[in-house]
């Protein structure tokens, strides 16, 4: 008999289609290792004699193998999974490279990006106090500026009506949105 | 022919016919291809590789078994495997560095000014630390102001040598084929990295588990590798060692992984004698060597080749354990002498002259040393043991320790009245 495509052959075991005797892969009852009354039957008798299981621990039930692990087992030998991603060694050490030198640039572009910040609070901190001290009119200015009675309260910034995001929406502010009714 | 040689680059073919015909110019400029020294050196190789190649096999090349028999008759060891010197025959060879990725070539660029902008900070690092030396001590702030001051830049400075080669590709594969330059910072650096990811975790519990950190010393951080070999054949910590293994003294491998020299004392003490009269046991000092010198390049010290007039203070004694006694653990301690400072040996020989019940600890804080190293191997009675022990003289070789058999307490009726 020809031995199916590996793609046929594990569809055939997801779906307990029995089309032949030898299949191109294990099925999940051979890997959990489970002595199925099927599988035993199909066994021959000669496997059963060459058996590292002792005979009590097997009428017991054997080792019941986690669900879990089958079923890792079962994807990861798969012949639709992926092979493993293996880089020659040059190519690897590219990768490395290119890997460094992002996680530098990120960290660069991160400093740069505090320090600005940086600079932006002390700049508003020295005009504050420029204010305080500087105005000639005993910080009242300074003060009234300070002062956060009734922020958000009367007014909220219509900035703040969605989520602030990186980009503007696709569709830009709907106009026509009307709160939906409760029932 | 051989399966990879079917498999690989026409030019293969080519190179071969062209050997077999005897075409000198296409074997040269096919092979100069190949190789990554300089234009120099290929003029000067060339005379040699006029012949045709089946005359003069390349070793980096050959991959005819026919050829390679040749070779390795010759004494030559062809490099790498077969697989691999087919494919390099058909390869351009073209330099790590000007492999033709545009991503590869962008992502070296970033890393090659970052090693530009930290060589700047570094030479201007220097400058700054070579004008605070150069100020007086008064108008730096005071000697423990300057002291720190210097000592925060110079640890600055070391941190900025590793950060500069770090990113470097080159330096990376160096380090992972072993060829790293210990007397450089980076490779220093590379290497404590590798040695704190395994080997010291698994050092620390050893001689935390076996209890020799308590028992012969409060306290150790090491913070150089290190190797132990009895005949040749390394001692993982805490192995046992044969008793017969154990009579020569063993070769040690310290890898320090700072900059400079630094004078150690080593000593190798068993915590584990047996003592029937206090029902306890013993210290012995089984070895104990002062003013060693080690450094990040020279690494090994043979405890048996040490001079025994200015640096072995007690030579080695085998240890040998008592049948019936429990494993010995001989832990070996490497403490650094203060300052690198070496030691007055004949004082030291005048004064630590008796092996039983020496303790590290009072060694420690008489000599001002600090462990810096440590490694355990253990011993017990084997099919060797008394052999050995025969030929050092042990007094107690004929005795069997037995373990005191306690009397059992005398019978009591279970479930006596007051029970119910």
């Amino acid at each position: 008999m020809r031995p199916l495509s590996p793609v046929l052959a594990s569809l055939a075991n997801v779906f307990r289609i029995p089309i032949s005797q030898t299949l191109a892969r294990p099925a999940i009852g051979h890997l959990n290792a489970q002595p199925g009354p099927v599988t035993a039957a199909a066994q021959p008798a000669a496997a059963r004699t060459f058996s590292s299981t002792n005979a009590l621990f097997k009428r017991k039930g054997g080792l019941k193998t986690d669900r879990r692990i089958t079923l890792i087992r079962y994807f990861l030998h798969h012949p639709l999974t992926p092979r493993p991603l293996r880089f020659s060694r040059t190519r690897y050490l590219r990768h490395w490279t290119i890997h460094r030198a992002w996680q530098l640039f990120q960290n660069q572009q991160r400093r740069t990006q505090t320090l600005e910040l940086e600079r932006q609070w002390h700049a508003m901190n020295d005009a504050c106090e420029e204010l305080r001290t500087g105005a000639g009119d005993g910080g009242r200015l300074f003060r009234k500026s300070m002062n956060k009675r009734g922020v958000f309260r009367d007014m909220f910034p219509i900035e703040y009506g969605r989520l602030q995001t990186e980009t503007p929406a696709q569709e830009g502010w709907n106009h026509g949105w009307v709160r939906p009714e409760r029932r | 022919m051989a399966h990879c040689e079917r498999a690989s680059k026409p030019l293969l073919q080519c190179l071969q016919k062209a050997s077999t015909r005897g075409l000198p110019a296409l074997q040269l400029s096919s092979t100069r291809a190949f190789q990554t020294s300089a234009r120099v050196q290929e003029e000067a190789q060339s005379e040699a590789q006029k012949q045709p190649f089946n005359k003069s096999p390349d070793p980096a090349l050959v991959s005819s078994p026919r050829l390679e028999r040749r070779l390795i008759r010759q004494g030559i060891s062809p490099v790498g495997s077969r697989r691999r010197r087919a494919a390099l025959q058909g390869s351009a060879n073209i330099p790590f560095a000007q492999l033709p990725y545009q991503c590869f070539q962008e992502a070296r660029k970033v890393l090659l000014q970052d090693r530009e902008e930290k060589l700047e900070e570094i030479t201007r690092l220097r400058e700054k630390i070579a004008r605070l030396e150069a100020r007086p001590t008064e108008e730096a702030g005071g000697e423990q102001v300057k002291k720190s001051r210097l000592g925060g830049m110079q640890k600055h400075l070391e941190h900025l040598k590793v950060l500069a080669d770090i990113n470097d590709p080159q330096v990376k594969k160096k380090f992972e084929d072993g060829q790293g330059d210990m007397s450089k910072p980076i490779y220093r650096y590379l290497a404590d990295q590798k040695w704190r990811e395994y080997r010291r975790k698994i050092l620390v519990q050893r001689i935390t588990q076996m209890k020799v950190v308590p028992d012969v010393l409060p306290h150790c951080d090491p913070i150089v590798d290190t190797k132990l070999y009895f005949n040749r054949s390394a001692v993982q910590p805490g192995d046992f060692v044969q008793a017969n293994a154990s009579t020569t003294a063993p070769k040690l491998d310290i890898q320090l992984f700072e900059g400079g020299e630094k004078l150690v004392t080593i000593a190798v003490v068993d915590p584990d004698v047996p003592n029937l009269e206090t029902d306890s046991f013993d210290f012995r000092t089984h070895y104990l060597a002062v003013n060693v010198p080690i450094s990040a390049i020279s690494t090994k010290v043979d405890l048996a080749q040490l001079s025994a007039d200015s640096q072995v203070v007690l030579p080695w004694e085998a240890p040998v354990t008592q049948k019936g006694s429990p494993y010995h653990r001989l832990s070996l301690f490497i403490l650094e002498q203060k300052d690198s400072q070496p030691l007055d040996f004949a004082a030291v020989k005048a004064k630590e002259s008796v092996r039983d019940n020496q303790l590290l600890r009072t060694l420690q804080g008489r000599y001002h040393l600090k462990a810096i190293g440590a490694h355990l191997f253990r011993s017990q009675w084997d099919e060797t043991t008394l052999e050995v022990m025969e030929k050092i003289g042990f007094p107690l070789a004929d005795v069997e320790l037995r373990r005191k058999k306690i009397d059992p307490l005398p019978y009591k009726r279970r479930n006596p009245s007051t029970f119910r």
